[in-house]
């Protein structure tokens, strides 16, 4: 099993959900509102004066055959909106009960 | 759930709701009434007290001071005037506006019940009465007879001041000019003489026999009849038969000592219309009724009130005060739908999108329907005010939406669903668009708090703009988030047909934009010059304004296309002569005016006792008072204002006229009328005060631009006096009053009985016949009988001679005063009239115990400048709070503060090149001015701020800011300006009025935000660059400070162990 963070501009809430429909990912944990900034590009997310938008965060345990469809989703959605943001990052699970 | 989340997610509930709002606001326009003004309370009450036989100076020493002395402490009181005549003393309480008239009516009761033991005992009790602008006819008809125009006062009374009367909202309905039917009986006074008969005796007789007397009841068989002497005369001819007393033994009837003219009262007012006889009906509005309901419902009437008439009787329409009303109204409506189009057109020049474009258009009429909801709950009604604020409002409520548009197609672009763009678009901006309308709330909130004549015209506008800017950030944060979610899309390609028409707008933007900044790159290296700059600007338009001089005033002209004229021959004058005059004056007028005048009406003569209007106005025999209309101000060339002047020389020229009175608007109100300068002359001596009154007035005459002067107090009145010997009356045994209502009888005429006829009553007047009184010589021929049953001439028992009667005293605030008014030719200025009103004072020796003030318009003005003053530095305070709170900062506020001072410069500039005056519209204007000038500053700083935030450079900051921010405030300020344009140039009826304020907005705003745009990032840079040195200098400090603790840190220590062992 594999546990994936997904950390998004919020706009892309809609497509997030889409994405793991369509993988039939059904669990998932979410943080509606965090802050952050990309190590590369990309404005950062504070929801202040200065930077308003803000990011939301979606933690899934996912099968193993199902991280790669879903990853590639995602890369979909974030190279047709390089402007809002959207980064994924997946490690292995060791033990879940 | 946030407000714009949940519109966007709920778009039927949300549509909805605003379809109601809108539907309650059609529904509430369709109800709501046309008016001129907002409702102007009554606010002044008049007491009446008549106290027969006392003489002015009795008047004022024994009834007009006890009454003044106390109700001078009723609460609220402004003024207090009074004016007292022979027989009767009027009092004229002025209060605040604003105060419930009812409860002040009470208290001026309770008053009066103290005084009334201080009052001499034959005075009567006094009349209270409350008078207002109401009380001003709003209706003249006339109706024009040939064959009937004996009996006209009959038919036009039962036939249609009746049925008027009876339509609601019509407080009375008077008719002038048609006389009443008159029984006169003219006794020959030679054979009076000569069959020894008095007039009392033939009078007594005729009394006599018209009667019809019962004679109680009687039983004849099984029924009751009653019995009844028919003795009243149902020919007046048969009082020719009537005997009046014997002589030698023979009968002496009434046919031989006089005569019987069945005819109408012989002194009554005259009324004449285009030139030709007929009457006159008024129509006077019940207070707080709407005089458009009225008219119309009046003049539905008519066509069927013309059906009973009999063919020869035409009505037409001298008056209608509701055309003024409604061609303004329908005026203003059209420069708000321009405004409306022109603000539709910058949205699309700027945003360049269609469907942008159509949510702004939806949601502008939203926010204005719904203040309709608010005229309509309070009772108010569509006026030049509530219409203007339309127009200023127009500008204002696209900005919010504006901002939240922008911002959720910045999201769309960015490549949000429009769904997400619009809650998120929405809630990046919802703070500084709610901040944005406090702003504009502190504003126009205090303008509610205004009191006096002003707050009566700025109460409405202040609620009206509150409500709208609360509305429009209500639909900005709601209804167009949800638009936006619905209609906003990611446009991939656009169409050749927009490309080719948008395209060169795009690159002029694009141009405009580059060339700004680089403006803007100078100006931030140039600081100091650049400030001393906008320094240097503001002193120019202050030193301008205090050399060349701004012309103030208290109100526009409003040209309503109604002239009063009244015309005063020498007193006593006979009513012919006044005919005559003013015939010729008709005649003058029509010929030099044709087309444009529609109607010339005048009324000459003495009126009756019954006639409610002319009782308020002066009437008298050589009193002439012309009614004339012109057509509306947009189908002529000439100002109203230049026509009354043209009349004025023309009265001038005349050398009958005692006096002349030209009225522009046809009655006398600080609203609306010609420019008059008022001096109000103080001083108990009434001859040092005439003295001084009439200096000033001649010295007024010879100012090329002062077209008329009148002195309040008229002129000593001829009159016969009659000086009865008491000896000589106790030996004929006859008591003066009785020798006094003698000679009353035969000049006034006795009037002891009635003549019936189909159930109206006429007065049968018995009196010598009209050429046995035209001279003393009559009066002293008069026969009168004495006590012993003989008749004797009053040349034996008294001496007629001539003398003349003291004017009536007026007083205000419980001072004798002479009012003179100056009225200013067309064009000119008040307060030029009062400085050289002033400049005449100062070179007339003042009499000791005389003093002088200025009063009247010039006073209004005084006071609401200095309200306005007020509410201007409270507004500044307040917007200082919000600006601050929304920064956290006081230095931002102080920044954007400070541009106001461009706007004002912007106002005089613009005032002084097209020649208007600095009128209550025109400081409106200003006023409005802090609000729309500040909101520039605060997009500017604010988006500077933010640049700050991230990072940018000072320099940078200001400048990429500017750029940015240079669309959208020109897009605000377009739209504002744009919408104030048809304001400005409109030349429909009533535009004179409503034309200062959309100069000065338009004049401050352009000037105000060219300057903003420089000085703005210019100054924040200053600021910026100064706080930058400060923070280098507390670095510096700090640096030292620890190298030092480093250094020295076990000293220091050790040094404070010492210190607290």
């Amino acid at each position: 099993m594999k546990a994936i963070m997904i950390s998004f501009d919020q706009a892309h809430y809609d497509g997030v959900i889409a994405a793991l429909d369509r993988t039939n990912v059904r669990g998932f944990t979410m943080m509606q509102d965090t802050q952050g900034r990309g190590s590369k590009t990309g404005d950062p997310h504070y929801g202040s004066h200065a930077w308003p938008s803000m990011c939301s965060t979606i933690f899934t345990i996912v099968e193993d055959e199902q991280e790669e469809p879903l990853m590639k989703r995602l890369k979909a959605l974030d190279e047709d909106t390089e402007m809002l943001g959207l980064r994924a990052f997946s490690w292995t699970i060791d033990k879940c009960i | 759930m946030s407000l714009y989340e949940g519109a966007v997610k709920r778009p039927i509930m949300t549509s909805l709701c605003f379809l109601a709002v809108i539907i309650f606001g059609v529904f509430s326009l369709a109800k709501l009434p046309i008016d001129l003004y907002p409702d102007i309370d009554t606010n002044t009450i008049m007491v009446l007290t008549y106290y027969n036989g006392a003489s002015a100076n009795d008047i004022e020493n024994n009834v007009t001071r006890p009454l003044e002395n106390t109700l001078n402490s009723v609460e609220h009181l402004k003024h207090i005037t009074s004016s007292s005549k022979d027989n009767v003393s009027v009092l004229t309480l002025e209060f605040e506006y604003g105060y419930d008239i009812d409860a002040l009516t009470n208290d001026v009761r309770d008053k009066l019940d103290m005084v009334s033991n201080a009052m001499p005992t034959d005075a009567n009790q006094p009349i209270l009465f409350k008078f207002s602008t109401d009380m001003i006819p709003i209706l003249l008809l006339s109706a024009q007879a040939d064959v009937s125009q004996k009996a006209l006062y009959k038919i036009l009374d039962e036939t249609v001041a009746n049925p008027l009367a009876r339509v609601d909202g019509v407080g009375s309905v008077s008719i002038s000019g048609a006389p009443k039917r008159e029984i006169n009986i003219y006794m020959d006074a030679n054979k009076m003489e000569a069959y020894g008969l008095s007039a009392a005796q033939v009078s007594n007789a005729i009394a006599a026999e018209n009667k019809n007397i019962t004679g109680g009841t009687m039983d004849i068989g099984t029924q009751t009849y009653t019995v009844r002497v028919e003795g009243e005369f149902t020919d007046p001819q048969q009082m020719n038969n009537v005997i009046v007393g014997y002589k030698d033994g023979a009968v002496v009837y009434l046919k031989d000592v006089a005569r019987i003219v069945d005819d109408v009262e012989e002194r009554a007012q005259r009324t004449y219309t285009n030139g030709a006889q007929g009457a006159m009906i008024i129509v006077q509005k019940q207070s707080g009724a709407n005089s458009v309901q009225i008219a119309n419902e009046v003049r539905s009437l008519l066509p069927d009130l013309q059906k009973n008439l009999p063919s020869d009787v035409k009505l037409g329409i001298i008056v209608d005060t509701s055309d003024n009303i409604k061609q303004t109204i329908g005026s203003l409506t059209e420069t708000v739908l321009f405004a409306l189009l022109f603000v539709i057109i910058v949205v699309f020049v700027f945003l360049g999108r269609w469907r942008a474009t159509v949510i702004i258009c939806i949601t502008i009429p939203m926010s204005l329907i719904a203040s309709f909801i608010y005229l309509y709950a309070t009772g108010s009604s569509l006026n030049m005010i509530s219409m203007s604020c339309l127009s200023i409002a127009i500008g204002n409520v696209v900005d919010d939406a504006i901002v939240v548009l922008e911002n959720v197609t910045t999201h769309i672009e960015r490549g949000s669903d429009p769904k997400q763009a619009a809650i998120h678009g929405t809630n990046e901006v919802a703070v500084s668009v709610v901040a944005s309308t406090l702003t504009m709330i502190a504003v126009f909130f205090p303008l509610t708090m205004v009191s006096g004549m002003s707050g009566v015209l700025f109460k409405e506008l202040g609620w009206m703009m509150c409500i709208i800017m609360t509305v429009s950030t209500t639909s900005a944060l709601s209804f167009t988030p949800m638009l936006c979610s619905q209609m906003l899309r990611l446009k991939k390609k656009q169409g050749n047909l927009f490309r080719k028409i948008y395209g060169p707008v795009q690159r002029s933007l694009d141009k405009l934009d580059a060339w700004y900044e680089d403006k803007i790159n100078w100006a931030v290296r140039h600081r100091w010059t650049v400030i001393i700059g906008c320094i240097a600007f503001f002193l120019t338009s202050v030193l301008a304004a205090s050399v060349f001089g701004l012309d103030s005033e208290f109100m526009p002209a409003n040209d309503s296309g109604r002239v009063g004229v009244t015309l005063q021959l020498p007193v006593g004058t006979r009513v012919e002569k006044a005919e005559e005059v003013a015939k010729k004056f008709t005649n003058i007028w029509m010929q030099r005016y044709g087309d444009i005048l529609e109607v010339c009406n005048f009324t000459v003569g003495q009126a009756g006792d019954n006639n409610t209007y002319a009782s308020l106005n002066s009437n008298g025999s050589h009193i002439i008072s012309f009614n004339v209309k012109f057509c509306p101000s947009n189908k002529r060339k000439e100002k109203l204002s230049d026509i009354c002047d043209q009349m004025r020389a023309d009265c001038k020229a005349d050398l009958d006229l005692d006096r002349f009175i030209v009225l522009l608007g046809g009655m006398k109100s600080s609203m609306g009328g010609q420019n008059t300068a008022s001096f109000e002359i103080y001083g108990y001596d009434l001859n040092n005060t005439y003295d001084f009154a009439t200096k000033l007035a001649d010295e007024f005459r010879k100012s090329e631009f002062i077209t008329q002067v009148n002195v309040s107090r008229s002129d000593y009145q001829p009159e016969l006096v009659i000086d009865f010997d008491r000896e000589k009356l106790a030996q004929q045994g006859i008591g003066m009053s009785t020798a006094a209502s003698h000679i009353r009888n035969l000049i006034n005429g006795s009037l002891l009985s009635y003549y019936r006829e189909d159930g109206e009553e006429y007065d049968i007047k018995v009196r010598y016949d009209v050429n046995e009184r035209v001279s003393i010589e009559n009066i002293e021929n008069m026969l009168i009988p004495n006590g012993y049953g003989q008749n004797i001439h009053v040349r034996d028992i008294a001496t007629v001679r001539e003398s003349s009667i003291p004017p009536t005293i007026e007083r205000k605030d419980r001072q004798r005063i002479v009012t003179v008014d100056a009225v200013l030719a067309s064009g000119e200025a008040l307060s030029k009239g009062v400085e050289l009103g002033y400049q005449i004072c100062d070179s007339l020796d003042l009499p000791s115990g005389v003093t002088y003030q200025v009063a009247g318009s010039y006073e209004d003005q005084q006071d609401s400048d200095k309200d306005l003053g007020t509410l201007g530095i409270l507004i500044i305070i307040l917007v200082f709070i919000v600006m601050a709170a929304q920064f956290e900062s006081l230095t931002y506020p102080f920044i954007i503060i400070l541009s106001i001072v461009f706007a004002f410069s912007g106002i005089i500039f613009s005032l002084m090149l097209t020649g208007t005056t600095l009128n209550i519209m025109s400081t409106l204007g200003g006023i409005m001015l802090i609000g729309i000038v500040v909101k520039n500053g605060i997009v500017l700083i604010d988006y500077t701020q933010l640049l700050r935030e991230r990072n940018f450079g000072l320099i940078r900051s200001a400048v990429v800011a500017a750029r940015s921010r240079l669309r959208p405030i020109l897009m605000t300020t377009l739209t504002t300006i744009l919408g104030m344009v048809p304001m400005a140039v409109s030349q429909g009826v009533g535009a004179e009025m409503w034309r200062p304020l959309g100069i000065s907005v338009i004049g401050g705003l352009t000037v105000s935000t060219i300057l903003t745009l420089i000085y703005v990032p210019t100054m924040f840079c200053i600021f910026g660059g100064v706080g930058i040195t400060r923070k280098r200098k507390d670095m510096k400090e700090n640096m030292e400070l620890d190298a030092y603790w480093k250094d020295n840190k076990e000293k220091e220590l050790k040094f404070i162990e010492d210190e607290e062992a």
